[in-house]
């Protein structure tokens, strides 16, 4: 047995070179700088050239290794002394009709005691909490002033098709240097995000992203709070002092999607409130991590869910903590009863892909420290009742009898990898007897980092006509109510959770792998989970060409998209 | 002929690499010598969740298990029994959570926050019984028992020359 060709495959894997991935230079060798203490560090003394998890080292068939293409650091050369220092996240409230100047800059952030060149919208990062009455209309115009072409995405938002930011759909980038005017309606209440639509991967990771709060008329909306707070959960990778360059002609980590190392929270990493004995406090919770799924609690202290991306649910309901895939937004609220101190965590069970076990892994983003001052007014009881939102059950009747009907689209999300490293080829081979729903940590981060959007294709496949990604030609009529099942295929050669997102619609979740959803909510992203079958119905009420894809950045940019085109009512139509 | 199937199932089940189950949710049941002709299978179902994925404030994930069952005897051939109850059990037998009842056909018992569990139905002195004793008629393994280092897996899908 021990003679068994087992071993044989982990020598070959491991002892085999690339195929197609380039030795080290020193023009594309990311710092690779001596990681006293970092987990991962190769025995004697040598430095990875990416932090590998606590256990680990990199691979042997892929050390020498870099992504083809080349890598580079946005601003690269740019003295961060000469940048203004990041300021924080201003409110910046809005009228019916007011006007936004928005540019995207240049800044010079310091984490962890590190200056960084980084960018910020307005200088800010996150940037400017835009806070509008619901059904304003409100005019952004957007200057570009980074090194990259960009756009604005108004995650969420059901606004006129031509100001979605969607690059190569609804607008061409926006060069460096130049401008484009949005006006954006929004139609709903709730919590919604902006981003670029352009190299996510690079302009999103590096503080390319803010909220927008949409306020209802209705000044008992949610239930009670004596605060709110608006939380950014993002990440990113470094290696001691210097982030980890980015593809230079497209995403390099294309298998998982990009994992950070350093865990923030509106920019920061260490997340401070003080509050009052009782307080409840709303929280606002948006992921713009380019792929990490979080686990959100706060120390145990109880929590409800009231909303989602683009409604409330039809009923709150107690949480121990939240699932947060990247894009998703979820309004909570917590109480904190007695007077201490609550740690933000993100608890995850990561995979331990070489030893085949499951590690705990916890990351405290941040404290709630709780005083002995009662908080007043107390809600304690407005906090105990769970609320039936009745306005949001009567909106979904109208979509009930359609929960049944048959399919109108399958999509299988599935990959396929071509010119990968041997290694990288065999390990997957042998890694295939198991994959969880839902990977919350890079457990093979060489691998990963040494994949580009060149060697893996992620795919949506229509089933009906083979077709994938851009090929799939998606017409409904204005007015449309589509299902659409979403099946991620287990038995691809590297399965993953896909957070699938429809620009510019709302959908229902109204069932997972044939389990009718009981209490629903309106969404614009869902997660997928490896092996699962999501059907949503979509209210396909917002005409025009309306990107639907994976909201990871790097799969995005391998190929995980498509277009629903929603065609006047008038229109043609098919 | 049933009786050595029914054994040789379960020697499959232990001894054995099984085919590889459909995804991560699935789990194919083995009938053991007590009951050879029993046939099964289960389905992981996350409990229920306003995010769809259910977990536990520590990240284990949290299902519900749809167990299809079939020619199951009944509980008293077996001797002083009155019910089949779903157990998951730790990887170490320290642990008996009980999941629920079972019957021929489909039952949805749960919930489960374990990584990696035995999925064990066993016949009971009755349906309200909270402590194993009796003997097992299907037993699987969850999805993520799969989970093993790289030289485990090498040895179950390109077999061993020697």
């Amino acid at each position: 047995m021990s003679r068994g060709v087992g071993m044989a495959a982990l020598l070959v894997a491991a002892m085999a070179a690339a195929s197609s991935a380039q030795q080290h230079d020193t023009t594309t060798m990311p710092p690779g700088m001596p990681m006293p203490g970092m987990p991962g560090m190769a025995a004697g003394g040598m430095a990875m050239p990416i932090p590998m998890p606590k256990g680990m080292v990199m691979m042997p068939g892929l050390v020498g290794l870099t992504p083809p293409g080349g890598s580079f650091l946005p601003g690269a050369g740019v003295d961060p002394a000469s940048l203004p220092n990041v300021r924080p996240s201003a409110v910046v409230q809005m009228r019916d009709g007011d006007t936004l100047d928005l540019s995207a800059t240049l800044v010079r952030r310091t984490i962890a005691g590190r200056p960084y060149v980084m960018y910020g919208f307005n200088g800010e990062v996150p940037g400017p909490l835009i806070r509008v009455p619901q059904n304003a209309t409100i005019t952004v115009r957007f200057h570009n002033r980074i090194d990259l072409p960009s756009s604005v995405h108004w995650h969420g938002v059901r606004l006129d098709n031509r100001f979605d930011g969607a690059v190569g759909i609804t607008q061409q980038a926006v060069a460096p240097g130049d401008s484009f005017v949005y006006h954006v309606h929004f139609p709903d209440a709730g919590v919604y995000w902006y981003h670029p639509h352009v190299r996510e991967d690079v302009e999103q990771a590096l503080g390319l992203f803010g909220n927008m709060i949409v306020d209802s008329p209705d000044s008992a909306y949610y239930s009670p709070a004596n605060r709110e707070q608006v939380l950014v959960f993002d990440d990113l990778l470094v290696n001691a002092d210097s982030l980890i360059p980015y593809g230079k002609t497209g995403p390099d980590f294309a298998l998982m999607g990009r994992v950070g190392n350093l865990l923030l929270v509106n920019g920061e990493p260490r997340y401070t409130l003080a509050a009052h004995r009782g307080e409840v406090v709303r929280f606002f919770l948006t992921n713009a991590a380019s792929s990490r799924t979080y686990n959100i609690s706060f120390g145990g202290a109880p929590m409800k869910v009231l909303a989602s991306d683009v409604s409330r649910f039809e009923h709150e309901e107690r949480v121990p903590s939240v699932v947060l895939a990247p894009a998703e937004r979820y309004i909570v609220e917590a109480r904190f009863e007695k007077p201490g101190r609550y740690a933000l965590v993100n608890a995850v069970q990561a995979i331990n892909h070489y030893r085949g076990e499951f590690d705990a892994e916890v990351d405290t983003l941040g404290m709630v420290t709780v005083d002995s001052t009662p908080a007043a007014p107390d809600y304690a009881g407005a906090f105990a009742a769970l609320r039936d939102n009745a306005a949001v059950t009567r909106d979904i009747d109208r979509y009930r009898p359609y929960f049944d009907k048959p399919p109108d689209k399958r999509l299988t999300l599935t990959v396929r990898g071509n010119g990968l490293p041997v290694a990288t080829v065999q390990f997957m081979n042998v890694d295939t007897a198991y994959y969880a729903p839902v990977e919350w940590v890079d457990g093979m981060p060489d691998m990963n980092w040494l994949s580009t959007n060149d060697q893996v294709k992620w795919i949506l496949r229509d089933d009906a006509t083979g077709k994938e990604n851009m090929d799939i030609d998606w017409h409904v009529k204005e007015g449309s109510i589509v299902k659409l099942e979403l099946y991620n295929d287990p038995k691809s050669f590297h399965p993953m959770q896909h957070p699938i997102h429809l620009h510019g619609q709302r959908m229902l979740v109204v069932s997972r792998n044939g389990v009718r959803t009981t209490n629903l909510v309106w969404k614009d992203t869902v997660l997928i989970p490896v092996g699962s079958t999501v059907d949503v119905l979509i209210d396909a009420s917002n005409p025009g060409a309306w990107m639907l894809h994976c909201h990871i950045a790097e799969h995005l940019a391998s190929g995980m998209m498509t277009v629903l085109h929603v065609d006047p009512a008038a229109g043609p139509g098919r | 002929m049933i009786g050595r199937v029914g054994s040789a199932a379960l020697a499959l089940a232990l001894l054995v690499v099984p085919a590889r189950a459909a995804g991560p949710f699935d789990i194919p049941l083995f009938a053991t010598p007590r009951a050879p002709a029993a046939r099964g299978s289960a389905t992981l179902v996350f409990a229920e969740s306003p995010f769809g994925v259910a977990v536990t404030a520590d990240g284990h994930a949290r299902y519900d298990v749809r167990i299809t069952a079939a020619n199951l005897p009944a509980p008293s051939s077996l001797g002083a029994y009155h019910a089949y109850i779903a157990w998951a059990v730790t990887s170490d037998l320290a642990h008996w959570q009980r999941l629920g009842t079972v019957t021929n056909g489909t039952s949805t018992v749960g919930h489960i926050e374990l990584d990696k569990f035995l999925l064990v139905i066993a016949a009971e002195a009755d349906s309200a019984s909270t402590t194993h004793s009796g003997p097992s008629v299907l037993h699987g393994n969850s999805p993520s028992s799969w989970l093993q280092t790289f030289l485990a897996h090498s040895a179950f899908f390109h077999g061993v020359t020697d």
